[in-house]
């Protein structure tokens, strides 16, 4: 092939990749068609005009497919599908209810640490899901308003989710490019969450302290409840949770196993599987959220066609000539804009995005690294920390900005206590400017400052 | 025999403006042909009086019952009063946000069998009769279909 052929022909594949990337982004966004058929359609768009060949999708690291990020995803999904109809998850919000003395500010603060916490170590939507039906039962035997508590859970299980490897895709994501370890994450993030945290009980207890009242009588209806009745099947509780302890240890220590989290957490759903006794795993199988799974599997290889044309590397250059190549700035720019770009798009796009972004600029920086050497750079690492904090806490501001904030918000409408677009950002973004400018705070301090 | 000769004519109906409270009233007071008081499910109809959903007792049901029960296993955790209080707070809400709104009708010049035949493929009790225009004219019940069989039964 002479050379005339061959620009034409990347010429083609640059603008033809860009053009698939950027259409998708639009209509994912635009929500007129599925955001799965999106990425599934672009993804064998660009594997059809040859922009991408398969090999590359579906075996290479750097441009395609990251089976890590979707064998996590999909195993985590079996471990807790298989531990939902145990009870636990109810007992646990009952037993809080209770433990808060029914009294609704209480209830409020230990809901959101619980859902916090929850959202840690489940992804945030499913966190929202098992924590709302029993938030809502509560509200209406008290009679209060559901809506504090359904906005509060909402904001805690995206600040949750922040603090681990396995508790936001964005981090699972993040992780798997940069091969951070799960305890990195534990190390550098888990102390700025917890901080969030601490703030954001405040500022809750500033917001909904006084509003929340009810009687005594109506106390009683919850405090009369037995949270033990919740409990199912005692048995499968006992496997599922040991199972869990073990992935949970397992995570802990896999980088000194030298095994990848997503082999951990497949291990655990293969080993709960087998426990649990399960006869036939089709209705199991059948409730991993395929749509989402596909959506990570189109996203990854379109990112791959806009890494492999160089869109990105155009990108990451245009990013250094914007902070000069002061890191300093760097980060500060990726954590307010992956904030703001969070609060208005989906975060995973976002994110897949940004990571091979990342990296392109690590090597133009530092053009004889390689391999972890450069991917965890010591002064890499805090852009990589800005990102993860931009992308997972952005998500706050707006009715959109993060999934477990949409289901919320249909949850009120059925409940006929509708939250309008609005409403929501007058509690999400001041929440979000706070934890977003108390990770600024931290990253300049712990990275910057006193450097450790 | 058609439709229209078993039908009978609409003489209650709701808006979709009218609250929970208000079709409760009307359910308890509607009289259905004279045959008695009290239905268990009425049309609903806009200003032109077409026929734009249906509210059986069902839908009320389904309203009433908080939807959050069914999302976890939330049975253990009811408490006394609990229908009670939950009915009365939704009293207000509008009959437009809890009607049924896909009605089956048939028009009225429909043959008996096809009018069987909707009610049995849809497992309905109760079968609005419309005009070419599309207004509401009349209601076939089930119990008006068994007479006819019954009256053939038994001759």
């Amino acid at each position: 092939m002479d050379s005339m052929t061959t620009m034409e022909s990347s010429s083609f594949s640059f603008w033809a990749a860009t053009l698939i990337f950027l259409s998708a982004y639009g209509l994912i966004i635009s929500e007129r068609i599925h955001k799965t058929i999106v990425a599934v359609f672009g993804a064998g768009a660009v594997l059809v005009l040859g922009i991408l060949d398969q090999h590359e999708a579906f075996h290479m690291e750097e441009l395609g497919i990251d089976w890590n990020v979707i064998f996590l995803l999909i195993s985590m999904m079996l471990i807790i599908n298989i531990l939902r109809p145990t009870g636990i998850f109810e007992y646990i919000a009952i037993k809080s209810a209770k433990f808060a003395r029914a009294e609704p500010f209480r209830i409020l603060v230990v809901f959101s640490i619980i859902t916090a916490v929850l959202s840690a170590f489940l992804d945030n939507v499913t966190t929202v899901l098992l924590i709302t039906p029993v938030t809502l039962l509560i509200a209406d035997a008290l009679n209060v308003d559901p809506v504090p508590y359904l906005i509060s859970c909402a904001l805690a299980s995206n600040i949750g989710g922040t603090a681990t490897l396995i508790g936001d895709p964005p981090n699972i994501m993040i992780a798997s490019k940069a091969r951070l370890d799960f305890l990195a994450f534990i190390y550098h993030l888990t102390p700025v969450v917890i901080i969030i945290m601490a703030c954001y009980i405040a500022a809750i207890k500033l917001i909904w302290g006084r509003r929340l009242v009810t009687t005594q009588e109506l106390q009683q209806k919850i405090l009369k409840m037995n949270e033990k009745a919740a409990i199912k099947d005692s048995i499968l509780l006992k496997k599922a949770m040991s199972v869990l302890v073990l992935v949970l240890i397992g995570f802990t220590l896999h980088s000194t196993l030298h095994l990848e989290p997503a082999t951990i957490a497949l291990f655990g759903a293969g080993l709960l599987l087998l426990l649990s006794k399960t006869q036939d795993p089709h209705h199991l199988l059948a409730e991993v959220e395929w749509p989402t799974i596909f959506f990570f599997i189109g996203l990854f290889v379109m990112v791959g066609a806009v890494v492999k044309v160089g869109l990105i590397s155009w990108l990451s250059s245009q990013m250094l000539r914007l902070t000069q190549g002061n890191l300093f700035a760097t980060s500060m720019l990726v954590l307010w804009f992956s904030a703001v770009a969070s609060a208005i798009v989906d975060n995973i796009p976002y994110v897949a995005t940004m990571n091979p972004l990342i990296i392109d600029m690590a090597q133009q920086i530092w053009p004889h690294e390689t391999g972890l050497q450069l991917l965890q750079h010591a002064e890499l690492m805090p852009i990589w920390w800005s990102l993860a904090l931009g992308a997972c806490l952005g998500g706050n501001a707006t009715a959109i900005g993060a999934s477990a904030n949409v289901i919320v918000v249909g949850f009120a409408e059925k409940a006929g206590r509708p939250i309008s677009f609005l409403r929501f950002m007058a509690y999400g973004v001041p929440i979000t400017i706070l934890s977003v400018a108390i990770s600024a705070l931290y990253i300049w301090i712990r990275y910057y400052l006193i450097r450790f | 025999m058609r439709a229209k000769d078993i039908m009978i004519p609409v003489q209650d109906f709701l808006t979709p403006e009218n609250t929970l409270k208000e079709a409760v009233i009307l359910l308890k007071t509607a009289r259905r042909g004279e045959a008695g008081v009290g239905v268990k499910g009425l049309p609903v109809l806009d200003a032109d009086s077409r026929i734009i959903g249906m509210l059986s007792m069902r839908d009320i049901l389904k309203a009433v019952f908080p939807f959050y029960m069914t999302m976890m296993d939330l049975g253990d955790f009811t408490w006394d009063g609990m229908l009670e209080d939950i009915a009365k707070r939704s009293s207000q809400r509008k009959v437009g946000e809890i009607m049924s709104k896909e009605v089956i009708t048939v028009p009225a010049d429909a043959p008996l069998m096809e009018c069987i035949d909707r009610m049995l493929k849809h497992n309905i009790k109760r079968l609005p009769v419309i005009t070419e225009e599309g207004r509401l004219t009349g209601m076939i019940y089930e119990r008006d279909v068994f007479f006819v069989i019954t009256k053939a039964m038994l001759n």
